[in-house]
C-alpha cells in the first residue's frame, strides 16, 4: 500500500502532462480511446456469450456453465497478469503510473447488496455491462433494464443522502 | 416475440481468456481497472443535485467511465453485424426467459425494470458489479470481491430456480 502511494507520487508528477488528460477522458483523444475500449469490451462480452440471454438461466439451473467458465478463466488470466505487472513493476503506457489497482473494501451492505444484485441478474438476464451490449444487438428489453439501473442507483444515493443528513443534524 | 438477434459466441474458456486479456490491456494502457456500474452513478450525477452524486467518486461525473459505457453498445452492434444471422430489434429474451416472463409488453417492461432496479441498488450497496467484483476483484483474489461474487451467484440461483422450477410447480407460468 505504502509502495503504491509512493509510486503514485512519482508518477503523479510525470502524469501532469497530456497523459493524465487522456486517461481521465478529459481530452478528445481520451474520449475516443474510452469509446473504443468500451466497444472492444462490449464486443468481447458478446463473443463470450454474455449477451445471450439463454446462458443465464442455464447457468443458474446448472445446465450449462459457459458464463462461469468465462468469469473463472478471465479472473485467472487477470490474476496471472496482475502478478506479472506487480513483480515487473509495470507502468501504464499512457501516464506511466503503476499498472496496479487496489481491491474494493468491505462495506456494510456488501453481502445483502450482492444478493439483491444476484436476484436482478437472474431476473433480467443481464448485468450492467451486458445490458448495454445487448442494446447494441437490438435486444430492446435491455432499455427497461438500463432504466432500472439508473432508478436503483438513484434510490441508493437518495437513501445514503438521507442517512448523511440524519447523522449530521 | 420469438425473433431475436443470434450472435455467434466462442467457447467459455476462450471468452474468458479474451476478457481477462482485455482487463489487463485496459489496466496497462490507462491505469483504470475494469468496472461498469459506477458509471451509472456518474450518469445519475448529471440529472440529480443530490450531494451523494457530487462527492467522493462522483465528484467529477464527466470522466472516462461515461465514454466507456457509451462505447459498450457500439461493441454489441459490431458483434451483431459480424454474426451470420441478421440483427433483429425485438423485446424477446430468447426461448427460456420468454417461457416464464409475461408476454404482454407493459408487464414485461415492469419485470425488466424491476430487475434493473435490483441490479442498480445491489451493485451500489456491494460497491461493484460482475465486472468490478467478479472480474477485476477476483483477479486480485480480493476477499470482499470473492464474497460479493458468491452473493451474486446465490441471488441468481435463488431467482432462476424460483422462476423455472417453483413457479411451474405451483402451476403459474412455465
Amino acid at each position: 500500500m505504502a509502495d503504491i502511494a509512493k509510486n503514485d507520487g512519482a508518477a503523479g508528477a510525470a502524469a501532469q502532462g497530456s497523459g493524465a488528460r487522456i486517461v481521465s477522458g478529459k481530452s478528445a483523444i481520451g474520449r475516443i480511446l474510452f469509446l473504443g475500449l468500451g466497444a472492444l469490451f462490449g464486443f468481447l462480452l458478446s463473443r463470450a456469450g454474455a449477451t445471450t440471454y439463454d446462458f443465464y438461466p442455464r447457468l443458474f439451473l446448472f445446465q450449462d456453465l459457459q458464463l462461469l467458465w468465462v468469469i473463472a478463466v478471465a479472473a485467472g488470466v487477470g490474476f496471472i497478469g496482475n502478478q506479472i505487472f506487480r513483480l515487473s513493476k509495470a507502468r501504464t503506457l499512457i501516464s506511466a503510473a503503476p499498472a496496479r489497482y487496489q481491491g474494493k473494501p468491505w462495506k456494510k451492505g456488501l453481502v445483502p447488496g450482492s444478493l439483491i444484485f444476484g436476484l436482478g441478474w437472474g431476473l433480467a438476464g443481464a448485468c450492467p455491462g451486458t445490458a448495454l451490449a445487448m442494446l447494441g444487438e437490438g435486444k430492446l428489453g435491455s432499455l427497461f433494464t438500463i432504466a432500472g439501473f439508473l432508478i436503483g442507483t438513484y434510490l441508493h444515493g437518495y437513501r445514503q443522502n438521507k442517512k448523511i443528513q440524519a447523522g449530521g443534524s | 416475440m420469438n425473433e431475436i438477434t443470434q450472435v455467434i459466441y466462442w467457447q467459455g474458456w476462450i471468452g474468458g481468456i479474451a476478457i481477462g486479456s482485455y482487463l489487463l490491456f485496459q489496466l496497462v494502457l490507462t491505469g483504470h481497472p475494469l468496472g461498469v456500474s459506477t458509471g451509472f452513478g456518474n450518469v445519475c450525477g448529471m440529472f440529480s443535485r443530490l450531494p451523494f452524486f457530487h462527492s467522493g467518486k462522483y465528484e467529477d461525473n464527466f470522466n472516462w467511465r461515461l465514454w466507456f459505457i457509451i462505447g459498450i453498445p457500439l461493441g454489441g452492434l459490431i458483434a451483431a453485424l459480424t454474426s451470420p444471422e441478421p440483427l433483429v430489434a425485438s423485446f424477446s429474451l430468447g426461448s427460456l426467459y420468454d417461457s416464464v416472463l409475461p408476454a404482454a409488453l407493459p408487464l414485461r417492461a415492469l419485470v425488466l425494470t424491476g430487475g434493473g432496479v435490483l441490479i442498480g441498488m445491489g451493485s451500489r450497496m456491494a460497491g461493484g458489479c460482475t465486472s468490478g467484483h467478479s472480474i477485476s476483484g477476483l483477479a486480485m483474489l480480493n476477499p470482499p470481491s470473492i464474497a460479493a461474487s458468491a452473493g451474486f451467484f446465490a441471488g441468481g440461483i435463488i431467482i432462476v430456480q424460483f422462476l423455472f422450477n417453483v413457479l411451474p410447480a405451483l402451476g403459474i407460468g412455465g
